[in-house]
């Protein structure tokens, strides 16, 4: 405890250190300041793939000329959205779907993201928010099985499920039974009853744990969860779209925005998709490596820093 | 006003009375599973203490091990047995890890009240039980348990109580019982469910409560009690050595 507090100490002092240090320099020396000006990037949410996304907005702005400015430990949207009307930030990454239903709850979210995104325009400008390409990036929900059961029960899609889920067990959150994307849907639109469902949690590790161990079949996770890519499980493709999209786009505050941060960003979600960010959600969750790298490597690859 | 109206509507809705999901099966689970962990600490902590106050050994150890398991979050040992119970214990998801964190909630609670009940029985009773020529076993078991009792069952009214009310915490992790309306009904925002599950599993505690009440005013000896003289402790005296 006392050696945490004196931690803690010493970090803040050095951090009163550090600003004291680039007040200085900034008020001396006009020349370091962009002439492009500055831009403040943070996130909708304070998780891995969130921070990875507001990284590479960061680095292809900075590398423009632009001096950036990075509030990426946001931890959720309830904060996040008053932060961008407010001028707090200047833009982040957003989840098209979620991001409908946020703004408007009342709103249908839809399997087809050019769908949600022209719902989505006119509800952000109305709060002074521009929404920018959205990229193939579908960070949605999917059902996970284990490479055994997908090779013993051939799976591919969801609607394979169909003839073998009676002998099965299903793992998820427990709003389950009640949502149309899940149990009800799976049921309406797929023909397919699990034989057992077991309530355990939205997205998390214990889900994903219960599928490791095999207390479960299927897992309802979130598709670019790093897991289903280090335990080379399957995601079963959706074919007959249960599951609303919620591909990754920038917003940005319309009163900054303009035709050169539109192309910068719009290039990024040109590039991002499901499959490629899978590995770099992985790095920064199970391999600790920093986001800033990962995003920059990323980016170097594909030539959106020359 | 509306929240209780919702709230009673769903405790009498009748389909929430019936199934594998319902009321009474939620509750049986519950009850079953906390009378398990109940069982154990019992059997673990009861015979530790009553060894500790007999012969005050171990007194440190004791306090260390009340203290510090009244300081572990039954949460923190959930998620911590979580993932090693799916992998090596057989049985329903999240049964083990809500068995064991319930377990180690109750023991310290019935250990410290063991140990210190024995440990104050009164030394002079003990010294003319000793005198009188009784064994260790005899005094443990005929003057220092009957003595301790109150307090035994007051440490096991504790323990039963907490693991009740703790017991709904299995249902974050998979397991059923009535914390299953309340995690449930988090997740759904249906504010009756969450209103009905809590107001159940309170019940439950509050009958828990006032059952071992009952069962600890039974068990106390009674030779406070005019009307009833004829305590099993008085009994016990009657073997006063004559010239006493």
């Amino acid at each position: 405890m006392r050696y945490n507090r004196r931690y803690a100490l010493g970090a803040t002092l050095l951090a009163l250190a550090f600003v004291a240090v680039a007040c200085g320099s900034g008020g001396g020396t006009t020349g370091t300041t962009s002439p492009k000006g500055t831009l403040t990037v943070g996130v909708s949410g304070g998780f891995a793939e969130n921070q990875i996304v507001a990284e590479m907005y960061a680095q292809v702005l900075e590398h423009a000329g632009y001096t950036v400015k990075r509030q990426l430990d946001i931890q959720n949207r309830e904060a996040s959205e008053p932060a961008l009307k407010s001028g707090v930030i200047d833009l982040k990454p957003e989840y098209i779907g979620t991001l409908l239903l946020f703004v408007n709850p009342q709103a249908s979210a839809s399997a087809d993201p050019a769908q949600e995104a022209s719902a989505l325009k006119p509800l952000l400008a109305a709060t002074g928010i521009t929404l920018l390409n959205y990229s193939q990036a579908n960070d949605t929900n999917a059902f996970v099985v284990t490479k055994a059961t997908a090779d013993k029960y051939h799976l591919a899609k969801v609607s394979d499920l169909a003839s073998v889920a009676g002998q099965l067990t299903l793992g998820g959150p427990p709003e389950c039974p009640q949502r149309p994307f899940c149990i009800p849907g799976l049921k309406t639109t797929y023909g397919v009853t699990f034989g057992h469902f077991n309530p355990i949690g939205a997205c998390d590790s214990a889900t994903a744990d219960a599928l490791d161990a095999g207390a479960i079949d299927v897992a309802l996770l979130c598709s670019t969860q790093s897991v289903i890519s280090a335990k080379g499980w399957v995601a079963l493709e959706d074919d007959k779209h249960l599951q609303k999209a919620d591909n990754i786009a920038p917003v940005v505050r319309t009163s900054v925005d303009n035709a050169e941060i539109n192309r910068l960003l719009n290039a990024v979600s040109a590039k991002l998709t499901t499959e490629n960010i899978l590995p770099l959600n992985k790095a920064v969750e199970i391999d600790h490596e920093d986001a800033a790298v990962v995003a920059k490597k990323f980016l170097q690859d594909n030539g959106l820093l020359s | 006003m509306h929240a209780m109206s919702e709230f009673l509507r769903w405790l009498t809705t009748s389909s929430h009375w019936s199934g594998p999901s319902g009321i009474p099966s939620r509750l049986l689970e519950h009850v079953q599973l906390s009378a398990l962990a109940v069982g154990l600490s019992l059997a673990v902590a009861l015979p530790v203490g009553l060894f500790i106050g007999h012969t005050r050994r171990g007194e440190f150890l004791a306090v260390s091990v009340g203290n510090l398991g009244r300081a572990l979050p039954s949460f923190g040992i959930l998620a911590i047995v979580f993932p090693f119970a799916l992998r090596y214990l057989p049985g329903s998801i999240g049964f083990w890890p809500t068995f064991i964190a319930l377990f180690l909630l109750g023991i310290p609670p019935v250990l410290t009240n063991t140990y210190v009940g024995i440990q104050n029985v009164d030394a002079d009773t003990v010294e003319a039980a000793r005198g009188m020529g009784m064994s260790g076993r005899q005094v443990l078991m005929l003057l220092e348990v009957p003595l301790a009792v109150p307090l035994i069952v007051a440490g096991l009214r504790t323990a039963a109580v907490q693991i009740v009310a703790t017991a709904t915490l299995g249902a974050v992790f998979g397991w059923g019982g009535l914390g299953r309306f309340i995690v449930d009904g988090f997740a759904l925002r249906d504010n009756a469910q969450i209103l009905g599950g809590a107001f159940l599993v309170a019940v439950l505690a509050i009958l828990t409560e006032v059952g071992l009440g009952l069962l600890e005013r039974a068990l106390s000896p009674r030779l406070t009690s005019r009307e009833r003289g004829r305590g099993r402790v008085r009994d016990e005296l009657a073997f006063a050595p004559p010239g006493q």
